[in-house]
């Protein structure tokens, strides 16, 4: 269903960097697709010319640079990023959170967005280090339910992307039904 | 802060946007070399910028000049460059703290935006917090004080000054330095 | 018949070769020697220095071993004024690649970057080719310990023990004589100076003539490179028996007849 705030209920706001790391957007409807691929493109020339993989430290510092370039430029992307990668070398999996300022932080759990006012106390409260996939996605189903109850728009669900040793794959997320007041 | 033949450095670990912290682990202290420090308060993306480039310039100053940069050399180093972008300045006031391995002396001195240098004998601060740290500075510090005095006189004007500002705080880093060692500590400060 | 194609470095001669990237090699073959060995925890570069004349002043720093960044090394061989321009550029690019990746480059990449600029010159006309052969040496998590050598012509290959410089063909023999995959650094170290004291004009050593930098790793892990100060390379001369006695001065060991 279409309207004045909705165009499309289920574009993949998300972008493979290499076999470990996954970049997702948000921001000026223009900048988020280009700027994306931009970095996709570059990463994976990266991977072509040197026959290895940045890592996602690596990954989230080029990210991080470009915006930064582009911030003081005539022109710049209005881009808000998450950046999940796994580094092989260390077996860790690691989030980024880059605005489009260029500010970037590693952090245990992010949201952009209007999301995050629901979202961020949610994930303070639950959240633990070291919380198995099955806990995550517990949290995450709260936060999808918060969201459900509380955003001033009407909330068109998620696509959900698990990133692990094994690289990335989009996993079912049902919709959980209408969710009432507590 | 300065004390007798040490001086000491510390920041909080706050990374926010307005009133909504988004990160609790964001240090703003930077070393170059073994001796020199950085603080840098301001906008976050320019105080990663800013720490990088110096890194940089840091890095090829030690090739060159095969020695490590003094305090002086580097507070001028950051004066001159901050003031290369006079009309689109990087949004952050650093603050230099180091010894100066020939004479030993202490050396520490803050900045504008711009790189305007200001000298003191005492101490200097810089941030959000920057008039609660007037208060605590000028109200605990005193002359000539040792290592640990100095580390607990600088803790406590930090703790208590972030805990009068709400965009402060969330832990501490400070750094003790003295002629041949660095002590870093970490304070774990309020969570709330 | 090679005047004709000499001149310039982008003319191919009927043979095929570039008459200007083999004269460079050529005058690399005339400068002091510089060899590198890999060994299991670490890598060793050993140069000559070829000391002129008394009367010139001695330099503190080192004049062929070069550091290029946190955990890369190198060693020149051939014109000293064209490799100040390319260990400032490798210096250069590996800081900003350190700005854009916040991680040291690997090694190989910086090779790279080093070889495609001298390769640059033989190809665009009007210049004359980079004088200089380098020996790296370096540390990357990728491929731990490395050692890569490169040419004037651009090319550059991995190595586990290499020389440049006058008499490299024996010294690159010995070293293919002598040279145990299961080496040590301080057996490395060994193999480098008895490798030196063969092909050196001099038949004893010091600290004045040659120059000795080592690659390793802490018991914490962390990566080192060390330029050798005199002491530390007349203590390992000593300890095998290359030293030059007090009493034996240059002018006395030189007889009628030999050049010096």
């Amino acid at each position: 269903m279409r309207g004045a705030t909705i165009l499309k209920a289920n574009e993949d706001k998300t972008r493979q960097l290499n076999k470990h790391t996954l970049m997702a957007y948000v921001g000026e409807a223009g900048d988020t697709i280009q700027f994306a691929e931009y970095i996709q493109a570059n990463i994976q020339l990266y991977s072509m010319r040197n026959s290895t993989d940045l890592t996602p430290s690596e990954t989230s510092s080029f990210v991080r640079t470009e915006l930064a370039r582009s911030l003081r430029s005539r022109s710049p992307y209005t881009v808000n990023l998450l950046l999940g990668g796994f580094d092989p070398r260390t077996s860790k999996p690691e989030l980024y959170w880059i605005d489009y300022l260029a500010s970037c932080a590693p952090v245990p759990y992010a949201a952009h967005g209007y999301a995050q006012y629901y979202c961020l106390s949610i994930l303070d409260k639950h959240h633990h280090p070291d919380i198995s996939l099955e806990q995550g996605m517990k949290i995450l189903r709260m936060c999808t339910d918060e969201l459900k109850r509380r955003l001033p728009i009407d909330f068109k669900g998620v696509v959900v992307k698990v990133v692990d040793g094994e690289g990335i794959r989009e996993v079912e997320y049902e919709d959980g039904g209408q969710v009432l007041a507590p | 802060m300065v004390g007798k033949d040490c001086v000491a450095i510390a920041c909080d670990l706050r990374l926010g946007l307005q009133a909504l912290t988004v990160s609790n682990n964001f240090p703003k202290i930077f070393s170059y070399g073994s001796q020199v420090h950085l603080g840098l308060t301001g906008l976050a993306t320019d105080v990663s910028s800013v720490s990088e480039l110096f890194r940089y310039k840091v890095n090829m100053y030690r090739l060159r000049e095969e020695r490590d940069i003094s305090p002086q050399t580097f507070a001028n180093l950051v004066s001159s460059s901050l003031y290369e972008r006079r009309f689109g300045p990087w949004f952050v006031s650093p603050v230099v703290a180091g010894i100066n391995q020939t004479d030993g002396k202490p050396f520490i001195c803050g900045f504008d935006s711009i790189g305007c240098i200001d000298f003191a004998k005492d101490f200097i601060v810089s941030g959000t917090a920057s008039d609660q740290l007037f208060g605590t500075c000028e109200g605990l510090w005193e002359p000539n004080l040792g290592p640990e005095d100095l580390f607990e006189t600088i803790s406590q004007a930090l703790l208590n000054a972030v805990d009068r500002d709400a965009l402060s705080g969330w832990g501490a880093h400070v750094y003790i330095i003295e002629k041949d060692k660095v002590t870093k500590r970490l304070l774990k400060g309020r969570q709330d | 018949m090679s005047r004709r194609y000499d001149s310039r470095t982008t003319i191919f001669s009927p043979e095929g070769r570039l008459y200007q990237v083999e004269y460079a090699l050529e005058a690399i073959s005339h400068a002091g020697t510089a060899l590198g060995i890999l060994a299991t925890d670490g890598i060793v570069l050993a140069a000559e220095r070829k000391v002129t004349s008394k009367l010139l002043e001695q330099d503190t720093s080192a004049e062929k071993l070069y550091i290029l960044n946190d955990n890369m090394i190198c060693a020149v061989a051939g014109m000293t004024a064209d490799a100040n321009i390319l260990i400032n550029y490798a210096r250069t690019q590996a800081q900003r690649y350190l700005l854009t990746y916040n991680n040291d480059i690997p090694c190989e990449q910086l090779v790279r970057r080093l070889c495609d600029l001298k390769q640059g010159y033989t190809q665009h006309g009007g210049l004359r080719p980079f004088g200089v052969s380098f020996i790296y040496a370096g540390f990357d998590n990728q491929r731990q310990f490395q050692l890569y050598q490169s040419n004037p012509s651009g090319n550059y290959g991995g190595w586990k023990a290499t020389s440049v410089g006058a008499n490299n063909a024996s010294a690159q023999s010995l070293l293919k004589q002598d040279y145990n995959e299961e080496c040590s650094l301080k057996e490395a170290c060994e193999l480098a100076v008895k490798v030196l004291s063969k092909t050196m004009d001099s038949t004893k050593l010091s600290s004045e003539k040659i120059e000795f930098a080592t690659v390793g790793r802490t018991k914490s892990g962390t990566v080192y490179h060390h330029l050798w100060a005199a002491e530390e390379i007349d203590a390992l001369l000593k300890e095998h028996g290359l030293a030059k006695k007090d009493s034996e001065g240059v002018e006395e060991s030189w007889k009628p007849g030999e050049s010096v």
